[in-house]
């Protein structure tokens, strides 16, 4: 119990860091459903569930590979490099294509229309960017000793952070005109840049490093 | 730099004369200490810049054009700041670009369009995100405090009319634009006038997650002409080379093949963020429907597409007008007219026209005048 | 109400015609004067930091700055220590020296570095940690906001990062 109030409050003191992260990503996304209170939190809590994917992944990396498990600079590095790679991948996506089902304003006609995971790979993408809270929560969710109950920190860590994330939800209720919607495609599009940047510039950093 | 432009009556010379006085007067006081100050440079320099703008403003009055004559402030601003600031630096440095050392010791210039990057990191962190001095200093007179006072005095008087009659950077692309005689590319989705404020929003978030300026570290196309961080590094010199690449693509070449100020209206965040402000900026520009007949030359005339067949139906601007006057000058039915908000629409243009240029082309004397005259004492120092 | 709204229009008008004349003598000051006022400070990354501590040395002292630490993850510097050796002509021309971070009796590193005549030159740094919270430097000139030596004035500025994880 004591543990789980540790993760939960660890996860609590994390979030403005998570939001620095995720925010940039969730802010445009959001803006550019322009779905309803109901539908926004329904999207709110799939990026969420995306999140807590790649959070017990790593829980269970952490509970299987213990003390062996790669924390380094190194492996830091190249799983930020994917995590920011595959990033910019779905922001491409998202911001080019318009939702299924949905008739588009004439403003946004490229593409066929795109599936309702999308928001998962969002979340897991941005979900695992080994920030130092991140870390120090893989440390201790190893120091538990088994799959289960590094399963449970992270669980309870990642309680912690997701209330942050709550608040978003207004943002996707906004129902902006449709130009402000093609701005925040727009604006994905410019942010993809920026994280494939990002991606490309670590990976080579690291491979040539050796 | 003639378009095809609509041509009123003329005002009579008494009258012009009259109307232009309180701007040669307050040219005269803006310019004072200038001519008072020994050293023949000085004065020649003030001299000019202040015949110049006042001839300019005189002529604004005579021929009831706006645009036409405000454009040779414009570019001649846009080209002169450049080589004065370069001639700054290269004295006191001896290169344009900014070592690290300057940036600690809070050296770097601030520049009027990193104000948006900056608000939310202060106000959450209460800190500047910026290697320049709050306060000015000897080594630093555009201080953060001096240039976002300058900054908020600019918007109150001139609101989006900052980028018609304030920024030195527009006035490279007015130039260039105002040159062929016609445009290569006509056509361009009006799609492209939403990109600024994506850039403004990319900016905005990337500048409060990573707490630094996202736009002058990777996007801002005058750091060709102004200065930019050492070059150490491949993350460098790949910045140099994306500075490079748009300010030559987006100030140079589309403006030449498109007549219109691309980088200011389908690139550059400051732009949109200032858009803004026309919401509560009291002049605007309005179409009277009931003259109107539909012949889209205030659209095509205008260098930052603020006018869309919508927009045109609707009587107004879109929220990019930058109050250049462009289309005014090119309506020959005077449907296109200057407003104050409050006041009928149509009932009294030419007053609220003269009106805003007072206010619009004092600001321009006291600042981009100040700007001009600077680099010609430089050039004629030289010379001299 | 038409008269009403013409005679605000109007008169807003005035004003910011009003407000162009008062811009160099009032307001441009009025707004710096506010915007000083609200207490805002440069960022530490680009200052270094608020000095916490000075070594006296012989005609010269050390200023250890606090810490600084990245904001956020995306924030891209490793937390570092900011260390001026002044003034920077009463050093002797090889610096090689201990020096104690947060005062513990205890030196955290030994920092090595040349100080040319011409303060132009190019400057590089050696440091090595002689504690767990500092990060070896080998020859490192500016390379980055984090790890750095520089003339900065009248100090020679050396930045040495720290091991992350370590507030």
């Amino acid at each position: 119990m004591r543990l789980l109030t540790e993760a939960a409050l660890l996860g609590l003191a994390s979030g403005p860091a998570c939001l620095a992260s995720c925010g940039p990503v969730l802010a445009p996304w959001l803006v550019a459903e322009r779905a309803g209170w109901r539908r926004a939190l329904g999207l709110l809590s799939v990026f969420l569930g995306g999140r807590l994917a790649g959070y017990l992944l790593f829980a269970i990396a952490a509970g299987l590979l213990g003390a062996t498990m790669p924390l380094g600079a190194r492996a830091r590095a190249l799983l930020f490099a994917a995590a920011h790679l595959g990033l910019a991948a779905t922001l491409v996506v998202y911001g080019l294509r318009p939702r299924r089902g949905r008739p588009e304003p004439p403003l946004v006609t490229i593409g066929p229309a795109r599936r309702s995971w999308m928001p998962v790979l969002l979340g897991l993408f941005t979900g695992v960017n080994l920030c130092p809270p991140f870390v120090v929560a893989a440390v201790r969710a190893m120091e538990t000793g088994s799959v289960a109950g590094a399963v449970l920190f992270f669980l309870a860590f990642f309680t912690g952070t997701a209330v942050w994330f709550v608040p978003f939800a207004a943002l996707g209720a906004l129902r902006v005109a449709e130009t402000a919607a093609t701005v925040a495609r727009y604006t994905m599009l410019a942010l993809a840049a920026y994280y494939a940047y990002l991606g490309i510039l670590t990976l080579l950093a690291r491979l040539l490093d050796g | 730099m003639a378009d095809h432009v609509a041509t009123p009556d003329s005002r009579g010379i008494g009258r012009s004369l009259l109307l232009t006085l309180p701007v040669a007067l307050w040219a005269l006081l803006m310019f004072s200490r200038a001519l008072g100050v020994p050293g023949v440079a000085v004065k020649v320099a003030a001299l000019l810049t202040l015949i110049f703008l006042v001839t300019l403003f005189f002529l604004m009055v005579r021929t009831r054009q706006t645009n036409r004559w405000r454009r040779w402030f414009f570019a001649t601003l846009g080209f002169l700041f450049p080589i004065g600031f370069i001639w700054e630096l290269i004295a006191l440095r001896g290169s344009m670009s900014i070592p690290m050392e300057k940036m600690i010791a809070g050296d770097t210039p601030f520049c009027f369009m990193v104000i948006p990057m900056i608000l939310l990191p202060a106000a959450l962190t209460r800190t500047v995100i910026f290697p320049g001095a709050i306060l000015p200093t000897a080594s630093n007179p555009h201080s953060i405090a001096v240039m976002i006072g300058l900054w908020m005095a600019a918007t109150l008087v001139l609101g989006k009319g900052w980028c018609a009659y304030g920024c030195f950077f527009g006035g490279i692309e007015e130039g260039i634009a105002a040159m062929p005689r016609k445009a290569r590319i006509r056509k361009i989705d009006g799609r492209w006038r939403l990109v600024p404020w994506a850039v403004l929003a990319a900016i905005v978030l990337l500048s409060l997650a990573t707490l630094a300026p996202t736009y002058c570290e990777w996007l801002c196309p005058f750091k060709t002409i102004t200065e930019y961080a050492e070059v150490r590094s491949i993350e460098t010199a790949i910045q140099a080379g994306i500075f490079l690449s748009l300010f030559l693509g987006l100030v140079i070449v589309l403006p030449w093949l498109t007549k219109k100020r691309t980088q200011c209206a389908f690139f550059c965040p400051f732009g949109a963020f200032q858009s803004l402000f026309n919401k509560i900026h009291i002049f605007e520009i309005r179409i009277r429907r009931d003259e109107c007949k539909d012949c889209v030359s205030c659209q095509n005339s205008c260098p930052t597409m603020a006018l869309s067949k919508q927009s045109v139906a609707d009587g107004k601007t879109l929220i990019n007008c930058m109050h250049c006057g462009a289309c005014v000058d090119v309506c020959h039915k005077d449907a296109a007219v200057w407003h104050i908000k409050g006041t009928p629409v149509g009932a009294a243009p030419e007053r609220a026209r003269l009106l805003h240029l007072y206010a619009a082309w004092g600001f321009a004397i006291m600042f981009g005048g100040s700007i001009i005259a600077g680099t010609l004492t430089k050039m004629l120092g030289f010379l001299g | 109400m038409t008269r009403l709204k013409s005679i605000l229009g109007y008169t807003a008008a005035a004003l910011t015609v009003a407000a162009t004349m008062l811009t160099p003598f009032l307001l441009m000051n009025f707004f710096t004067r506010g915007v000083a006022a609200t207490g805002l400070r440069i960022d530490p990354v680009y200052t270094g930091g608020e000095v916490v501590r000075e070594i006296a040395r012989d005609g010269y002292r050390v200023r250890v700055h606090r810490a600084v630490y990245p904001g956020t993850p995306l924030q891209r510097i490793e937390p570092f220590v900011q260390l001026d050796w002044t003034p920077a002509a009463a050093l002797p021309a090889q610096v090689s020296e201990e020096v104690d971070l947060d005062g513990d009796g205890q030196a955290d590193l030994r920092a090595r570095f040349s100080v040319p005549r011409d303060p132009n030159a190019e400057l590089r740094v050696d440091v090595e940690p002689l504690g767990p919270r500092v990060k070896a430097l080998r020859g490192v000139g500016k390379e980055s906001f984090h790890a750095m030596i520089a003339r900065v004035g009248e100090a020679v500025v050396v930045r040495v990062p720290l091991v992350t994880d370590t507030r």
